[in-house]
């Protein structure tokens, strides 16, 4: 007989010791963060240098009927400058076997770029050329048409689209309330005048971050900045002030979508939670993980218990400004009153009894696994360390992160979930609710519910009409 | 004979991948890199079997073989790996290919062990029983219908390699055939793991933040453990005679939103002195928005909506290949004119310096950037290992390229790439 064999027991952490990076700020204002990651002994670095511009402009710096404007801002820096056409930057990028990428969040744009060290000078000069560009007309309206288009992908994903959603019920009219890609009718009403403007007011040495990392020491990243961005000037115009975020006007706290074509329902359940800089992140982050994850608590419960769902999960999405905590799931039609029920208990629980240290343990090995392998690479440290840069945490954070996820216990976990998980969570339900709305209004008179086609993102109220009566 | 190699942006100085590399008694080749940048290792298990591997009439074995792999073993239940690694902050997969099917995972680095011992167990102790081949065979042709069947073009590399090949395995691709997996049995598929899943066959690679001797004890007492595996493997010995006439087919079906057409040469293994010509030819044509095949077909004369090349340098004698889909309302023929024009020009006249340095520049970018990760490094060195028999080909591999001329580009073109060597598949709408 086979005697049962038990994979052996884990041994203890180990530590590394990660770049230790430095900073100066040019006399245009734009600060510059610098790490070296080279080859050392049994440490191999590679003959690649990363980059990344960090613009404090992000979708909460344009207004409601603008949505969509830095996006569109952020996606349009590829596409031409005053010197090179799209083909030409894609060409030359192409040729240095460099990468080159421009994207945006609520808080920021963030432009990067890597190439090997031989060719690094070449792709930081097209880089910084970006900062010059074109917005030709042909190109606003090629990035709008894909806008536009990819917007019906997402309102056809349920999941996608009860985020959408759920956005709108925490902010409401807030500048984190309307959708980040815009709408059909905001991207439309966008000019190469607006798209002008924003890069103007937004994208300035005195607002940005520039990181500059991997096979180069700091002095000489420190002087290739200054070579290179030191003649970006500063407008004469101040610097506008980052819209606050408002407490949002009475929302409704649970939404129903009617979408009759979805293959399942999308259940969303979350509140406005913390922002980046509260102290409070570290033991929300292994909050969120003991819900999330195959063998975290929503899937356990959701799929592997009760075979409602192929998945659940959760994330702490967190700004400078309070973000979300978001749980979500999709299950069938008919599942949707018993998942909601198991939801919202798997949420209050982790409020009312604390995690014993059995079950806590490996969820804080997934919170320091999924942070090293995110800063394996060279563009993932300067990602790293320009997040901490835009939300003003202390840039050691890089070397401490570990040591204080480490720190987090139960008590910190119960006490996280009560204030910002557990309490007064909102709800938003995506799907075909001839199934499932009368189970869900008999359980939750307060539910208001709104048919796809009148689904209006535009506004906090969600629909431009009245509300629909339930099914 | 003049030379025409410049000095060039890409000769980087790439520091050496420093590797062990011992073979315990029962065969098992390992392979360590001991690096600390951060707490984690990437452990790779790649076995000498693939696709050409499977035996007649039971095309997809090998495939089949990667999703058993995780059904548990006579000391684990199904799915352990996924709780190995996720659960702990990593995560792990397979991938079948022509020549090797890889095993693969990432974890802090505290939990090696565990995965040492989870390996060694599967390979070992593979429980298969009735059930999960069953089921697992139902998810293999799930995947032929999704990915052949149902996906735009889903079916053009298996045509390309049933029509390039007359006798070779190759001929019979990866994925799988339903047929022949459904007229299978418990008894086949045991065979097939004895013979294959076996320490000589295999090849260990540990990349990351351990200590050597530790990690050495460590595998000879869950690997080391196994038995020796009695005879030998056997070896596809085919050889795939020269073609001497160009082949062509037509190729229509329901899901074609545009024409397509591939064009495939035979090319010589990866481990003979031509694989990096021929990698330097490919990146000139059809790399990115810099090619040729870009400039001319997709942005000059827009003929095509994507046009690229692509060296499959394999174990035996590879592929090259073009594949090109058409723009909305051009001509197959016309396209096709142009992508000839483009091979005849190839073979016709030497690349220009600049565009040579271009593609070494691309070609050293990409060496560079696969190792940046622990698991980029042992996939080459498991990859080097089995489909060249040289793990030490990770650090040679980049003087090669920098080491090609002009003349070697147009000398590998004008070899291989004639139309008797071709075999060309249109793929059109019905």
């Amino acid at each position: 007989m086979i005697d049962a064999v038990k994979p052996p027991a884990p041994s203890a952490p180990r530590s590394a010791t990660l770049p230790t990076p430095s900073e100066t700020t040019l006399d245009n204002g734009l600060r510059v963060i610098a790490f070296a990651q080279r080859s050392g002994p049994k440490a191999l670095g590679v003959p690649l240098i990363a980059a990344q511009l960090i613009v404090r402009g992000g979708g909460s710096s344009e207004a409601e009927a603008e949505a969509g404007l830095c996006a569109l801002t952020a996606s349009l820096l590829t596409t031409g400058t005053q010197r090179a056409t799209a083909l030409e930057i894609a060409e030359q990028v192409d040729a240095l076997g460099a990468r080159l990428d421009a994207n945006s969040g609520y808080d920021a744009s963030v432009v990067s770029v890597s190439a090997t060290t031989p060719v690094f000078r070449e792709a930081f000069a097209i880089f910084r050329d970006l900062q010059r560009p074109a917005f030709a007309a042909a190109e606003v309206e090629r990035v709008r048409t894909k806008s536009i288009g990819d917007l019906g992908l997402t309102y056809s994903n349920p999941s996608a689209l009860a985020r959408l959603v759920a956005s709108r019920v925490a902010y409401g009219a807030s500048p984190y309330g309307h959708p980040l890609a815009g709408t059909a009718e905001t991207l439309a009403a966008l000019t190469r005048e607006k798209i002008a403007a924003f890069h103007g007011r937004w994208y300035r040495p005195d607002n940005a971050v520039l990181v500059i990392g991997g096979d180069i020491v700091p002095a000489d990243a420190f002087a290739l900045a200054d070579a290179v961005f030191g003649d970006w000037l500063v407008p004469p115009n101040a610097l506008p002030i980052a819209v606050p975020q408002a407490a949002p006007a009475a929302q409704p706290r649970l939404v129903v979508v009617d979408k009759p074509d979805a293959g399942r329902t999308a259940i969303v359940a979350g509140r406005v939670a913390i922002a980046r800089n509260s102290s409070d992140y570290y033991a929300g982050t292994v909050a969120t993980a003991v819900l999330s994850g195959y063998s975290g608590r929503l899937n356990q419960e959701i799929r592997v218990k009760r075979g409602l769902s192929y998945g659940a999960g959760a994330q702490l999405v967190t700004r400078r400004d309070p973000g979300m905590f978001l749980a979500s799931t999709l299950v069938d039609h008919s599942k949707v009153a018993e998942a909601v029920g198991v939801v919202r208990a798997t949420l209050e629980g982790l409020a009312q009894a604390p995690v014993d240290t059995a079950e806590l343990a490996p969820r804080k090995e997934t919170v320091t696994g999924a942070f090293y392998r995110g800063i394996e690479t060279l563009d993932g440290i300067a990602g790293t360390l320009g997040e901490l840069a835009l939300y003003d945490v202390p840039l050691a954070d890089l070397n401490e992160y570990v040591a204080r996820i480490a720190a987090i216990g139960p008590a910190d976990v119960q006490r996280f979930a009560a204030a910002y998980i557990a309490a007064d969570p909102f709800l938003v339900l995506v799907g075909n609710a001839k199934i499932f709305g009368e189970a869900i209004r008999a359980a939750h008179p307060e539910a208001t519910f709104i048919a796809a086609d009148g689904l209006d993102l535009n506004v906090a109220s969600l629909t431009a009409a009245s509300l629909t009566a339930a099914p | 004979m003049t030379r025409s190699v410049p000095p060039v942006r890409a000769s980087i100085a790439l520091t050496p991948v420093d590797f062990t590399d011992r073979t315990l008694a029962n065969g098992l080749r390992v392979l360590l890199v001991e690096d600390h940048r951060v707490p984690s290792v990437a452990i790779n298990v790649g076995y000498r079997v693939g696709g050409k591997d499977d035996p007649p009439g039971r095309s997809g074995f090998a495939h089949l073989f990667e999703h058993l792999m995780f059904k548990g073993t006579a000391n684990s239940a199904p799915e352990t790996m996924d709780r190995l690694t996720e659960d702990v902050g990593g995560y792990n997969n397979a991938f079948t290919a022509e020549d090797i099917t890889n095993y693969y995972e990432v974890v802090p680095s505290n939990h090696l062990e565990t995965l040492l011992w989870a390996e060694a167990d599967r390979l070992a102790a593979l429980r298969i029983t009735q059930a999960h081949f069953e089921t697992e065979r139902e998810v293999v042709i799930g995947e032929y219908d999704q990915r052949i069947l149902a996906e735009p073009y889903g079916m053009l590399d298996e045509l390309v390699n049933r029509e390039a090949y007359t006798l070779h395995p190759y001929k019979r691709g990866v994925i799988g055939d339903p047929d022949n997996l459904n007229a299978a049995t418990l008894d086949d598929v045991v065979q097939f793991h004895a013979t294959y899943y076996r320490p000589d066959n295999a090849v260990l690679v540990v990349v990351g933040d351990f200590d050597p001797a530790e990690t050495q004890g460590w595998i000879e007492r869950y690997f080391g453990a196994i038995p020796k595996a009695a005879g030998s493997v056997p070896r596809v010995t085919l050889v795939e005679p020269p073609q001497t006439a160009e082949r062509a087919i037509c190729y229509r079906a329901a899901n074609v939103p545009l024409p397509a057409v591939d064009y495939a040469y035979h090319i010589p293994a990866a481990n003979t002195p031509d694989g990096a010509a021929l990698d330097l030819a490919e990146t000139i044509l059809g790399a990115g928005k810099s090619s040729r095949l870009y400039h001319s077909l997709v942005y000059g004369k827009q003929l095509a909506t994507s046009a690229y090349a692509r060296a499959d340098l394999r174990e035996h004698p590879g592929l090259f290949e073009f594949s090109v889909v058409l723009s909305r309302g051009s001509d197959v023929a016309d396209a096709r004119k142009a992508l000839d024009a483009e091979i005849l020009r190839l073979r016709g006249e030497l690349v220009s310096a600049q565009e040579l340095e271009r593609a070494k520049t691309q070609i050293a970018s990409s060496f560079v950037r696969g190792r940046q990760t622990y698991n980029g490094i042992a996939l080459s060195l498991v990859r080097a290992a089995i489909e060249r028999n040289d793990p030490g080909a990770v650090n040679t591999d980049l003087a090669r390229y920098l080491a090609v001329s002009a003349e070697d580009v147009q000398r590998v073109a004008t070899t291989y790439l004639h139309a008797d060597n071709r075999t060309v598949v249109e793929y059109l709408p019905e």
